[in-house]
């Protein structure tokens, strides 16, 4: 690793100054997961380290009716494993968590420096998304706030500004009649990272005879975690057959862009997110059935 | 740039000047002469150097020396106390758990960890936890078994 100053500023007003001082040169640093591989094999080569992990604040879980699910940039993904507070309200992330990396990587790695790595072959993500979430963003000149999918912009490449943190997520409180499922599939190891990873979220109509509008999100499948709007299409005012899920799931085959790899070649991605997205449907409609 | 840090490693207070890019693996083994935690696949998959930082399991090869400033540290050299081996060291010998060792300090940890979150785990549960620490010797079973005998089952 080459050798970079380190930096442990006490504030994010603090921090976002560090990062304009050193623009392009500095890198924030949180739990270091990602970043201390890239800096090792000499893809990141940062002049400067800015430790966010002394700063107060950005640790919280919380939730309530108006704002939904808080999690802070530091939360780790062990936290969210454990924390009572997502299995109550968001089941879906606590499971999710219980298959992301290794116990290791889960205590260390924290939901913002996940997200704001940009790395494509996650899973936290494309459930954000299914879940309307939004990011939280502290710049020189404040706060903004955008939808999960448009921090993306390309593997490894995110809308963070040089100068700015990722300082929440935050999940509006799920509407009524609906259910959400995460289903993501690892090719090789069970601690590898996923082959593919598809989250979706049915909301019914009044009555429950029919689906209101659906989100079907894929993972690892394209640069970017991406909504498969043909598929929601598909979904959106229809009544549930195992047949409309199947022909849910042969559109988002369709759209997406998978790369082969040693996690599998592109048609045998494509045939996992045609069944992922199938079952995932089928699951979340059930859950949107029992749902308030 | 170098950074005076204290850490309590295995109960005793010690401070060490590093740089900034020092791992933890390599202040404990380099610095501190604890040789247990090894270098493996050095980008957190395969476990061989696990240790405990705060009660926590950490890949000590991602993590930067200067993160355990002021925290807790236990390695395997650590774990053994006034009465002799710690439990698990022990059901790890009567269950034959290791062939060539090199991964043992970490599996070892883990379960510590493991044990300390939930003292009773299902072998599931033992399954899930111990699923990130590799060993190429095959002892899987005999690993599970030593858990589970340490966790009085």
């Amino acid at each position: 690793m080459r050798s970079f100053d380190y930096l442990e500023p006490g504030s994010v007003e603090e921090a976002c100054g560090l990062l304009r001082q050193h623009r392009g040169e500095a890198r924030v640093y949180a739990g270091g997961a990602h970043l201390t591989i890239l800096m090792k094999q000499g893809l990141y080569r940062p002049r400067v380290l800015v430790n966010i992990k002394k700063i107060a604040g950005l640790r919280e879980i919380r939730f309530d009716a108006e704002s939904g699910l808080v999690i802070g940039a530091l939360v780790t993904h062990r936290e969210i494993e454990t924390s009572a507070v997502v299995r109550r309200h968001f089941p879906v992330l606590a499971e999710a968590e219980r298959e992301v990396a290794n116990i290791r990587v889960r205590n260390v790695g924290t939901v913002g420096g996940n997200l704001a790595s940009g790395e494509p072959l996650t899973d936290l993500s494309q459930i954000f998304i299914a879940l309307e979430g939004r990011v939280e963003i502290a710049g020189p000149g404040g706060m903004r706030a955008i939808p999960v999918e448009e921090l993306f912009v390309d593997f490894y490449q995110t809308s963070l500004q040089e100068d700015e943190i990722l300082t929440k997520v935050v999940l509006p409180p799920p509407p009524a009649r609906s259910g959400v499922c995460y289903v993501r599939f690892s090719s090789s190891s069970v601690v590898d990272k996923p082959s593919v990873g598809v989250a979706v979220r049915i909301r019914l109509q009044a009555d429950r005879d029919a689906c209101a509008d659906a989100r079907v999100v894929l993972g690892c499948v394209g640069p970017v975690p991406s909504r498969a709007r043909g598929a929601e299409a598909l979904l959106a005012g229809k009544e549930f057959s195992q047949e409309l899920a199947e022909r849910a799931g042969e559109a988002a085959s369709r759209e997406c862009s998978p790369v082969g790899d040693l996690r599998g070649s592109e048609e045998y991605k494509r045939a996992m997110v045609r069944t992922l997205v199938r079952r995932a449907a089928a699951k979340a409609w059930e859950q949107a059935l029992g749902a308030a | 740039m170098k950074k005076t840090i204290a850490v309590k490693v295995n109960g005793i207070e010690r401070s060490a000047e590093v740089e900034p890019r020092t791992t933890l693996l390599e202040l404990v083994r380099e610095r501190f002469s604890l040789t247990g935690a090894k270098l493996g696949c050095d980008i957190q998959v395969c476990g061989a150097c696990t240790v405990l930082l705060d009660g926590k399991a950490v890949s000590a090869c991602s993590v930067l020396a200067v993160d355990a400033d002021g925290g807790e540290l236990l390695t395997i050299e650590g774990l053994a106390g006034e009465g002799g081996l710690h439990p698990l060291q022990r059901a790890f010998m009567e269950h034959g758990a290791l062939q060539c060792g090199y991964c043992t300090p970490g599996f070892i940890l883990t379960a510590k960890a493991l044990l300390d979150e939930q003292p009773r785990p299902t072998d599931q549960e033992i399954r899930d936890y111990l699923a990130g620490n590799f060993c190429r010797c095959g002892c899987y079973r005999e690993i599970l078994q030593a858990v589970r005998s340490a966790a009085g089952r």
